[in-house]
């Protein structure tokens, strides 16, 4: 490959050597601060436009919800936007949303997050909202019932109405994963969800959703020590609370590949997902991991799409990476997957698709990556990397979740430099030791034989 | 058991809600109070014409280092011949397969190099193709663009894969009831006027050709009906320099440009469109009428109307069929905004047995916001709301780029970006009081639901409109 040769060349000719600012070595700016109640804040400073972003993730997530109690972390989400004693229903939207801006929230594996981004006129009533809410929430039977009927519709709407139903997201890791905490459906079986009680509301938040349980992060048009003063102002009189240790979630080895087929009444394009497991965040092989999910997944360059797309024409679409569709190959705190969805033409079956993937695989384990593979991968990476960090919203989440895993924020800066130095030799050994059989489980979901056909029983089996 | 009244008893019926939400009560007494809000700075564009009569607006802005492209090429899919719906589509689908220098493989891995994709997209006035690259190396993402615009070359053997690639997501498309919804929605609104076109159809995919795409890609690609966007961290002056040495011999021709679209007008029969999608387990609902360009004097208003309406999560839709009935979890409304029309759009997923309940608190809501006066605080939260939000939005670099090449393609200058704010704060209680009888009696919306037929047809027929199968 010349590739790199000819853009050299082309920018001197074009005389961009000197462009503004270059790409590499961009940083963020990111500075910490623990108050005594053990809430950590982190304010990145950005005066580009007069608004702010922000995020408070709290380490809980879907992966610690209780038994029998499906869905229970998401559910508990949404009754945190259903008003407290002091700010009744409706009042955070109306004084965010009113004050110019926008909330949300959301629920992972690992974490929970909360989202306001608005003017910067609006962060002090902002704060004191998310201070309220952090110290006590209307625990109301009513709003409990409103919310299970809406949480009931996004299932509906995400999951049961739609083909596929997010299956390379619920039930892969459900088959994939031995431990209750890794295995189950996230999203909540309904009579889990229908069981939910207030009184499992209550212990829910009097559990996790203590000061030193959360990070609390700001970015945009403020100064850290006003920040830090307005923080400790709203949120300094809350009390730590002693937060449940977090139970062993690490899973015996996988020993034998998983094999299952299901039938999808809704969906008329067959489609597979495989997902292998990973190491564990914390080592340098996660890092590896990353990047070998994105070479395989990111765009029309990638290794899947060229082999599976465009060569053998065996897939219609590729999709995947660590963590996929949970957030980046970074944003999680316990066995994850590297998963692979694909679409394929209803004319051919599992194994063509299978057969082809695993070609890739292989190659990637015995040859590695060409250099210039990996040089076009990790710019990718980064650029990528960058736009998580761009606006004010994205990049106080990004920020929170670096220092809700990691304990510093800065590690956002870190992370497209180690990426660049992941080395042909180690992605070779890493696929050699992870992509293999034995270590992964793969669902086929062809669409259910029309109703009223002889074969239409069965909504799945293994083989 | 089918009534023969359409409209009338869709107003008639109306139960009035809970209201949820309509009397404010009191903030927190301890809520600190707003501070002084900020001027927001819309984007300053710098335009520009080459002397072939490409349009270039640049936006440099400083400091995050990446560079987002947009090139518009007027002619989406409003340009299409009438026996290919949707070819747009397929043509952007094709259009970074190959050009007389690069195959598709090495476009794709140029701008992975740089750190970009290529993105190209067919809306109804243009053909966007997009990417935001690192800054340093915004001269390859610049190229392959550039090359990508003028040389594509659509190889046979690529077309005929993305024929059937396009063949077979169809058919995976039609298992979606939001697709469903929006294609019923589309011809239902807009009858044969070429807005009623929301995808290809398998008839237009099997006889699309290799050749075709090649023409149509040579009638509507040409530089004095094209823009590029350049947005972010970049030097103004070696940026144009270098568009003009990339693009600056691009030549049109002499042929006729592609015509604009004549305005829609054919007000719709009010009837329910019935879409059956067996072993749905909710109705997906739509309803959609004929609203305001945005050059449109209603516009502003509109918008606001409709952010009391449906548009923000504190709106009254959300508030009464989410928060108060539990009916949906994703209800919501806005307008689409095209050349010489809006699709002013409600959409709601509702549990199977809450169908006809649901649509009759949306047509409450409608006819409340075209029947009665919005409170001045909501005239007020709502103007903050999408003042706030669209300068959020704007601090994106693509969202910039893509504003503009939007903003192009309806005709509008780049001012618009912050004119639209201003025009908005400017609304008062009696242009929404207008807009809203303008825009939004129900029974000026027709109606579409995606799901099980007797489901929809038990649950609707108390309403006494006209049930028929989607267009």
């Amino acid at each position: 490959m010349n590739l790199w040769v000819s853009l050299v060349v082309l920018a001197c000719w074009l005389g961009w050597a000197d462009s503004a600012n270059g790409a590499g070595g961009w940083k963020v700016p990111a500075v910490m601060k623990k108050l005594p109640n053990g809430l950590v804040v982190v304010v990145s400073e950005d005066h580009s436009a007069p608004t702010f972003g922000l995020c408070i993730a709290y380490g809980i997530g879907f992966r610690l919800e209780p038994e029998g109690r499906t869905g229970f972390a998401h559910l508990f989400e949404h009754m945190m936007f259903e008003g407290t004693p002091n700010a009744p229903k409706g009042t955070f939207d109306r004084v965010v949303e009113g004050g110019g801006g926008s909330i949300n929230g959301d629920t992972r594996f690992d974490f929970t997050e909360y989202i306001d981004t608005a003017p910067v006129s609006a962060l002090d009533p902002t704060l004191w909202l998310e201070a309220d809410r952090m110290k006590t929430l209307d625990f109301s039977p009513a709003n409990l019932e409103n919310q299970r009927k809406v949480v009931e519709e996004e299932v509906r709407v995400n999951v049961l109405n739609q083909p596929y139903g997010f299956f390379y997201a619920i039930d892969l890791p459900g088959k994939a994963f031995d431990k209750f905490p890794n295995s189950h459906n996230f999203y909540g079986e309904f009579k889990d969800l229908d069981a939910a009680k207030i009184q499992d509301v209550e212990a829910f938040f009097n559990h996790y959703y203590a000061p030193n349980n959360a990070v609390l992060a700001i970015a945009g048009d403020v100064k850290p020590e006003e920040v830090f003063a307005q923080v400790e102002n709203h949120f300094g009189s809350l009390a730590p609370r002693e937060v449940p240790p977090k139970p062993d979630i690490t899973e015996a080895p996988q020993t034998a590949e998983r094999r299952f087929s299901q039938q999808d009444k809704l969906a008329r394009v067959p489609a597979l997902a495989i997902g292998y497991r990973m190491p564990p965040r914390r080592s340098r092989d996660a890092v590896t991991g990353a990047l070998v999910g994105e070479l395989l997944h990111n765009g029309q360059a990638s290794l899947l799409y060229q082999a599976l797309v465009k060569d053998k024409k065996v897939a219609l679409e590729v999709n995947g990476g660590v963590n996929f569709v949970f957030g980046t190959p970074f944003e999680f705190d316990g066995p994850t997957l590297l998963t692979s969805f694909l679409v394929y033409p209803p004319d051919l079956k599992e194994n063509d698709v299978l057969s082809a993937y695993d070609a890739v695989l292989s190659d990637l384990a015995t040859r590695g990556p060409s250099p210039a593979a990996l040089e076009r991968i990790s710019a990718k990476m980064r650029s990528d990397w960058y736009a998580n960090l761009e606006i004010p919203v994205s990049r106080a989440s990004i920020l929170a979740h670096a220092t809700l895993f990691d304990g510093n924020p800065d590690r956002v800066n870190e992370i497209p430099e180690e990426l660049e130095r992941v080395a042909p030799q180690e992605v070779r050994a890493f696929a050699g030791k992870y992509l293999v059989k034995a270590n992964r489980t793969v669902i086929d979901r062809v669409p259910a034989p029309a109703a009223g056909s002889k074969n239409a029983a069965g909504e799945e089996g293994a083989h | 058991m089918i009534p023969r009244i359409p409209g009338i008893l869709f107003l008639l019926l109306l139960i009035p809600g809970a209201a949820a939400g309509e009397k404010e009560k009191p903030l927190p007494k301890d809520l600190p109070p707003y501070g002084e809000l900020k001027p927001f700075q819309a984007p300053q564009v710098a335009a520009q014409q080459l002397a072939n009569g490409l349009t270039l607006w640049l936006v440099p802005r400083p400091g995050y280092p990446k560079v987002a492209f947009a090139l518009a090429a007027r002619g989406g899919m409003v340009a299409d011949p009438r026996d290919r719906p949707g070819l747009a589509q397929l043509l952007a689908d094709t259009i970074d397969q190959g050009t007389k220098t690069r195959a598709a493989r090495q476009i794709a891995e140029d701008l992975q190099g740089a750190g970009g994709d290529l993105s190209a997209s067919a809306g109804y006035e243009s053909i966007v193709v997009s990417t935001s690259v690192l800054s340093d190396q915004a001269a390859a993402g610049l190229t392959v663009l550039a090359d990508v615009a003028q040389n594509a070359t659509f190889p046979d053997s690529e077309v005929t894969l993305a024929k059937r690639n396009a063949a077979d997501r169809l058919q995976q498309q039609e298992a979606d009831p939001f697709f469903l919804a929006g294609r019923a929605l589309g011809k239902a609104v807009f009858g044969s006027h070429p807005y009623a076109v929301t995808s290809l159809t398998q008839d237009s995919i099997a006889k699309a050709t290799a050749e075709e795409l090649r023409s149509e890609y040579a009638r509507r690609f040409r530089p004095d009906q094209a823009i590029l966007v350049v947005v972010g961290d970049f030097n103004a002056a070696k940026m144009a320099a270098s568009v003009e040495s990339l693009l600056g011999k691009w030549a049109a021709p002499s042929t006729p440009p592609v015509a604009m679209v004549e305005k829609p007008t054919s007000p719709v029969p009010h009837f329910v469109f019935v879409v059956d999608r067996p072993d749905s387990v909710q109705t997906t609902l739509a309803l959609g009428a004929i609203g305001p360009t945005q050059s449109s004097p209603d516009y502003a208003a509109t918008e606001v109307a409709n952010a009391i309406y449906g548009g923000m999560f504190g709106s009254r839709l959300t508030l009464n069929i989410r928060e108060d009935k539990g009916y949906t979890y994703s209800p919501g409304s806005g307008l689409a905004v095209r050349r010489t029309a809006a699709l002013f759009q409600t959409w709601a997923p509702v549990q199977n047995a809450v169908t006809g309940a649901a649509l009759n608190e949306i047509a409450y809501e409608l006819n409340r916001m075209a029947t009665t006066s919005p409170s001045p605080d909501e005239l007020v939260h709502a103007q903050t709301y999408l003042v706030g939000n669209h300068a959020i939005d704007l601090q994106a670099q693509d969202s910039v780029a893509r504003s503009l090449a939007r903003l192009w393609a309806l005709g509008l200058p780049p001012e618009e970006l912050g004119l639209e704010s201003a025009r908005i704060s400017k609304v008062t209680i009696k242009d929404v009081e207008e807009a809203g009888a303008k825009y939004f009696p129900a029974a000026r919306h027709t109606v579409v639901a995606v799901g099980v037929e007797k489901v929809i047809k038990d649950q609707l027929a108390p309403f006494g409109l006209e049930l028929k199968p989607a267009p």
